[in-house]
């Protein structure tokens, strides 16, 4: 029997790019976190921080839930937009007439609509995700606006949803929990479940999967539902927040949540990333824009720093996928 | 005669590692050498660095005696031509444009199609390959696409021309083609690098051979002053018997699976049954049908008419798609291993993984513990090396990947298992380990399928031949009394290139 030499592991020759697109976002949350509690006055005060994580948690739910449909290959679900702007005000609207369960029980029929046209549509048609779902936006927000008239609805200023929206666990606000909760809940799914590896697995190679026995169109309507879902559970919080709802609420999610997610270093191109990444891409994110606001930044220069970050982080992806390719 | 082109001292480290450690080779003009070693030996590192692709760490590159710079466009400039293992050409564009792309000169900016259409004839012509110019190069076969490749680096005009394991999906028809074709640019005075793991074919061919071993030069010959024994040998460093005749003594059983009649794209009515314990081989050339016909029978693709039906434990069911033919137990390594066989960026243990987590984890929840154990024992079980189940696939070498994909469907002991060209790529003694696998399979009941362009492979595993052509069935073998000569009457019927 003829033994074929060992071959030599490569660990060594994994470049500076690679490691930074695995672990830069590591260590750039700790170095801003630090840097703003050191320079930035007002920044290191229970207040604000909890404040920071209050206003984090909508766009870090819809974007842990977002992470799936990134990581198979599907770029994004723009279609967030529309969804979290229904789920709160199918929330409010629906509970002050019949109460909190049909609420959720229209919300979940509404998210699952939402998840099995995307996902059909991309699953098994093929079709591209982002002009899929771009279709869907724009069906859901004017059927949203037909339906509620563009009106703005209003909760009972001391409905269960109101006493939510401002509640804390010692100094924590319930809606920064949920975002932990849900981070761990899905990190756990795609970490740990058979489903979950099926959508890495499709993220990095399609047919290998397929041949592999997997349906693959299933797993696709999978990763929609996960990001149908989050995007609902982002509704409830951003209606308890502000105990309102109108159509319009959620503009920017769709952007917001995919820069977190690549910003987190999640690829873009699929298969690479992770739910914990796309927390800490939250994190970074929204610490940077308070540390902005904190230094009296005008708004137009937060949009261009939060551009150029995108920019940024792609470019190291990309890098990073031409520097492993070799 | 002096060289025309000289590599001299190259070393080249990946990380530590020396994929080339101080070789040098020269070639004359009209000369074909042959660089052979084992996958990872250091040929293609060698060759790209020939082709100023990768940069070397030291030693210089010559053209008639002049060093070159590093990099792509000073190596073609100066005539070297490297003809690509994985194919290079653009699938959606015609075979003249194709041809165009390698090296027809642009006149501001501008194609001229009527030129281009006669310079790539005129290319064609002079290598003596007959294919429509206007064709799609994702409608021509595996060994049209390798000889428009040759087409298009030979338009360069080169002085010495690399060639990478050409004839790895070329069946012995193509490749006495392509040999005589070399045979012939030679003569004309074109220096001809040759890699190859194909020791007859380097005989037949080549003047002179460099044995890579290691990334080192391990020995240099004139091609009449040695023998296919000591290539070999130096290649793998120790023994190893030219072993084509350790045919198994095959017993076997029950039909496990019968397809009937079955109709698809390229496939004609063709009807197969494989035994439990039996190695039935599907012969013929690339292009007769044959992977059209196992992706059709196993559900990978659609037919378009038959049944085909699989029996496990007395129980005969139907196969209607591939969910259904894994359900009952049907493996499948596919022919093209990066495309079809394996997530390149995940570990062994997720590749491993894939088709056997629901019999791992029937409750949806993964168990990392069990997953890793099961992929330890099978990468133990197909000899891979080193056997890191956390390395990533794509890490590999060809041979090691293949034992990957092997070793996916050897967990649950399959029914039915169809290998597309199972060893394509391989070096040698990865080879001789699939082969051992393959058998085993058999040995321990399973019905076996085997697609193989390599004869002596398919002569050494098969205990029953089909020869396929044009989609058909042309003639069935009993394994022990084929030969090649039986083989290639059935499997060729016309010549595919005049």
């Amino acid at each position: 029997m003829a033994q074929a030499p060992e071959e030599k592991p490569e660990k060594n020759s994994r470049g500076t790019i690679e490691w930074f697109a695995e672990n830069g976002i590591f260590v750039f949350t700790a170095v801003l976190i630090l840097a703003a509690a050191i320079f930035v006055n007002g920044f290191a005060s229970l207040q604000n921080i909890t404040d920071v994580f209050h206003r984090a948690a909508p766009i870090g739910i819809v974007a842990v839930g977002m992470t799936f449909v990134v990581i198979s290959g599907n770029y994004l679900d723009l279609s967030v937009v529309a969804q979290v702007a229904t789920a709160a005000v199918i929330m409010i609207a629906v509970s002050n007439e019949y109460g909190y369960f049909a609420a959720v029980l229209a919300a979940m029929l509404a998210a699952i609509i939402y998840a099995v046209v995307n996902g059909v549509a991309v699953g098994y048609f093929k079709a591209n995700a982002v002009i899929v779902t771009l279709s869907t936006t724009y069906i859901g927000l004017g059927l949203l606006r037909l339906l509620s008239g563009g009106s703005i609805f209003f909760g009972p200023p001391d409905g269960a949803l109101a006493q939510f929206g401002a509640g804390k666990l010692g100094p924590i606000p319930y809606s920064a929990l949920v975002l932990v909760l849900m981070t761990v809940i899905l990190a756990f799914v795609l970490n740990r479940t058979n489903f979950g590896f099926t959508v890495r697995s499709f993220g990095v190679n399609e047919r290998a999967t397929r041949l592999g026995g997997t349906n693959t169109g299933l797993v696709i309507i999978g990763a929609f539902l996960v990001t149908s879902l989050s995007a609902m559970i982002a509704g409830f919080v951003l209606a308890a927040f502000s105990n309102t709802a109108v159509s319009a609420m959620s503009t920017g999610y769709d952007f917001q949540a995919l820069a977190a997610i690549i910003v987190g270093g999640t690829s873009v191109f699929g298969g690479k990333g992770s739910v914990l990444r796309t927390l800490l891409g939250v994190i970074f994110v929204s610490v940077l824009s308070n540390v902005l606001v904190l230094l009296n930044i005008g708004f137009g220069y937060q949009q261009m720093a939060l551009g150029a970050l995108i920019a940024l982080a792609v470019a190291v992806d990309a890098l990073a996928r031409r520097a492993g390719k070799k | 005669m002096a060289a025309v082109v000289e590599a001299k001292n190259i070393t080249k480290a990946f990380g530590g590692v020396k994929a080339v450690d101080d070789v040098s080779v020269s070639v004359e003009a009209g000369e074909i050498h042959a660089v052979v070693g084992e996958n990872g030996a250091g040929k293609s590192t060698l060759m790209r660095i020939l082709s100023g692709i990768e940069f070397p760490d030291s030693g210089q590159v010559l053209v008639d005696g002049k060093e070159i710079d590093n990099s792509a466009k000073a190596s073609i400039d100066a005539g070297i031509s490297l003809v690509h293992q994985e194919l290079s050409l653009v699938p959606e564009m015609t075979v003249a444009e194709n041809i165009y792309l390698g090296g027809f000169p642009t006149t501001a900016g501008f194609t001229n199609r009527k030129e281009m259409k006669k310079f790539a004839q005129e290319t064609l012509d002079e290598i003596g390959v007959s294919v429509d110019i206007d064709e799609r190069i994702s409608r021509l076969s595996v060994a049209l696409r390798q000889f428009v490749e040759i087409a298009r680096a030979i338009a360069r005009k080169p002085k010495v021309l690399i060639l990478d394991e050409p004839t790895a999906s070329l069946t012995p028809a193509e490749t006495d083609y392509l040999l005589a074709m070399l045979g012939r640019l030679a003569k004309q005075g074109l220096a001809i690098i040759y890699i190859s793991h194909r020791i007859p074919e380097v005989f037949t061919l080549c003047h002179n051979v460099t044995i890579l071993r290691d990334g080192k030069l391990v020995y240099v010959s004139e091609i009449k002053k040695t023998t296919p024994q000591e290539v070999i040998n130096q290649m793998v460093g120790r023994e190893l018997k030219l072993d084509l005749e350790s045919r198994r003594d095959a017993k076997p059983g029950d039909v496990v699976l019968s397809a009937v009649g079955i109709k698809a794209p390229g496939v004609n009515n063709v009807d197969l049954e494989v035994r439990a314990g039996e190695i039935v081989g599907l012969g013929g050339l690339v292009g007769a049908g044959r992977t059209e016909f196992i992706r059709a029978i196993i559900g990978a693709d659609n037919k378009t008419a038959g049944n085909v039906y699989i029996t496990v434990d007395g129980k005969k069911n139907q196969i209607t798609s591939y969910m259904s033919a894994m359900r009952n137990g049907v493996a499948y390594v596919p022919e093209e291993r990066r495309v079809d066989g394996l997530a390149m960026t995940m570990s062994v243990s997720d590749n491993v993984y894939l088709p056997n987590r629901k019999d791992l984890a029937g409750n949806g929840i993964i168990n990392p513990g069990k997953a890793a154990k099961v992929a330890k024992e099978l990468a133990d079980r197909v000899g891979l090396r080193p056997p890191e189940i956390k390395r990533e696939a794509g890490q590999y070498s060809g041979g090691n990947q293949q034992k990957i994909v092997i070793a996916k469907w050897l967990h649950q002991r399959p029914s039915f298992i169809v290998l597309d060209e199972p060893t394509r790529g391989v070096d040698v003694g990865a080879k001789a380990e699939i082969h051992r696998l393959v058998k085993e399979l058999a040995d321990l009941g399973t019905a076996v399928l085997v697609v193989s362009s390599d004869l002596p492979e398919l002569l050494e595993l098969s205990d029953v031949i089909h020869v396929v052509r044009d989609g058909k069935i042309m003639g069935t073998l009993d394994g022990a009394e084929a030969d090649e000569k039986k083989v290639m009457g059935l499997a060729a019927g016309e010549s595919l290139v005049k």
